[in-house]
């Protein structure tokens, strides 16, 4: 067994059984592609239950997250269907070790987004839509370097995705959007859409570019997470988690046990 | 009042003596008790008296402590308000020595001027819709008297909510039609964002800090009257001032920039 495939044995492991593990390789650094190596076999594990890919998500792309984090680059990782919570249905926080929730935009690619048209990202675009990401890193304490944070698929936990806006009908600019995440109508974080790398649009440059060096594909039909807008918040016990984006509508989740909800 | 008038005058003596040297001071809440929120008014009061005294001209208000996160760090339910003069008023883009200040912060709001008089103690939102002549994008230079801002609610209050100067856009836009919520806010520096947040980040809306501050000042003997600027609250985290452009964008709003210059002896030193 190669360091990358017992790596992901052990943060699936970690996952499937919701216990935190210690950090990977302690002092020495395991290095990026080894990161990336470890992602890639972690998810052809869960691929090979019979999970779907369906998209990917960037990581840090926010100065405030980044500087929470305490790493220096942004990061992508894997979103795979058995991730994917339907608007307004149920996350159950007890299939999470430490779940922490934040508001986002995604867009939906129509056309293959790889280094030819990252000249023009927004032309492979086919919708645009507000969206909940929920994150848990398996680590211990949420505390890990960024090849470990890349080795666990970027945290990547679940997500919600709200009602699709095509960019024709976007209107002016992406860039200052208000952003609020709700606990039970009560806003718990304000941001802007301009905190996602200045523009999210930039996401959509990064991904095909991170996409390129790391060996992942970005087809039409593809989800992209594009990052957070505020700081994550713990995800609470129980009640309603709603997310707006100015523009784009809402987008919402319910935090508890399936049977309590039906 | 439960503080006596001479701490009241000790507190603005020291509070004045700072602005003068441009030196800052120790917490005046030494003297007049950190919770004391009634001394602290009376410190501010004592001290905008002395500066219109002087030549000055109160042209606003403005309101700080307006989001909940900083409410919780001052240990209060409630903002609290501060007077803004005619020296304080800075336009777009208009350059300001850094060193007029002693360790200024900003944050992008916006200004609500004011057709008429907002003079009732049950000042509502509907009152404030009707009463503004038109809103502009604003960057709030605060700054504080007390040393490292090591302030609790009576220092704040007391220093005139640690007010500095307000930078105000030029292209004015009335309310109608603008959901101020809704509205996102980014503050940029070389085009990098170094805050970000939105319009409800002030007490769920700007309008609302308005009337709150309407109903405070009626009751405290100074109403807000037609021309007022007020500052409405920041709507992100506040951030340190360098030399250089801040640039604020509220969508929807319009743009602003302070343009802070490096202190003199530093620029030679540079040459």
């Amino acid at each position: 067994m190669t360091a990358a495939s017992a790596f992901a044995a052990a943060l699936d492991q970690a996952q499937r059984t919701v216990s935190p593990i210690s950090q990977l390789a302690g002092d020495a650094p395991i290095g990026l592609d080894r990161a990336y190596a470890t992602q890639h076999a972690l998810i052809a594990r869960r691929l090979g239950r019979g999970e779907r890919a369906v998209g990917v998500k960037l990581g840090f792309t926010s100065r405030a997250k980044a500087v929470q984090m305490g790493v220096d680059d942004v990061i992508i990782g894997t979103l795979t269907d058995a991730m994917r919570i339907e608007d307004g249905s149920v996350f159950d926080p007890s299939g999470a070790i430490h779940a922490r929730v934040e508001p986002e935009l995604a867009f939906l690619l129509g056309a293959e987004l790889d280094a030819a048209s990252a000249g023009d990202p927004m032309a492979a675009v086919a919708g645009v839509a507000p969206a909940l990401e929920l994150i848990d890193s398996r680590f211990r304490d949420f505390r890990f370097s960024l090849d470990d944070v890349v080795a666990d698929n970027a945290s990547a936990a679940g997500f919600v995705i709200g009602p699709w806006t095509s960019p024709a009908a976007l209107g002016d600019g992406l860039d200052n959007r208000a952003v609020t995440l709700e606990f039970d109508g009560r806003q718990t974080a304000i941001g802007s859409t301009g905190a996602i790398l200045g523009d999210p649009r930039r996401a959509l440059t990064a991904a095909a570019r991170l996409a390129a060096a790391h060996g992942f594909a970005l087809r039409a039909g593809t989800v992209l997470l594009a990052g957070a807008a505020t700081a994550a918040l713990p995800v609470p016990a129980h009640g309603l988690v709603e997310a707006s984006v100015t523009g784009l509508g809402r987008v919402s989740v319910r935090i508890g046990t399936k049977e309590e909800s039906a | 009042m439960s503080a006596g008038d001479e701490v009241i005058r000790a507190a603005d003596a020291r509070l004045s003596e700072a602005a003068a040297t441009r030196t800052a001071c120790a917490p005046v809440r030494e003297l007049i008790g950190a919770e004391d929120q009634d001394a602290a008014y009376a410190v501010q009061s004592l001290g905008i008296e002395r500066r219109i005294a002087e030549g000055r001209r109160l042209v606003g208000r403005k309101i700080g402590l307006t989001s909940p996160a900083v409410q919780a760090q001052f240990g209060v339910h409630s903002p609290d308000y501060g007077v803004l003069l005619d020296d304080m008023v800075v336009a777009d883009r208009e350059p300001m020595p850094l060193d007029r200040f002693l360790q200024p912060r900003v944050e992008a709001e916006v200004a609500f001027v004011l057709g008429r008089d907002l003079d009732s103690p049950t000042t509502h939102v509907a009152d404030v819709l009707r009463a503004t002549e038109f809103v502009l994008p604003a960057i709030e230079v605060v700054d504080s008297r007390i040393a490292d801002w090591s302030i609790r609610i009576a220092d704040t209050i007391a220093d005139n909510a640690s007010s500095g100067a307000v930078v105000l856009g030029t292209v004015p836009r009335k309310l109608d039609g603008l959901d101020l919520a809704a509205m996102g806010m980014r503050l940029d520096t070389d085009g990098d964002p170094v805050s970000t947040g939105a319009g409800s980040a002030c007490l769920g809306s700007p309008v609302i800090a308005v009337a709150w501050l309407a109903r405070a000042v009626a009751r405290h003997g100074r109403p807000l009257r037609a021309g007022e600027i007020v500052l409405s609250g920041a709507l992100g985290p506040m951030v340190a001032a360098t030399p250089g452009v801040f640039h604020a964008r509220l969508d929807g709003l319009g743009e602003v920039r302070a343009d802070f210059l490096a202190p003199l002896d530093e620029t030679e030193a540079a040459a």
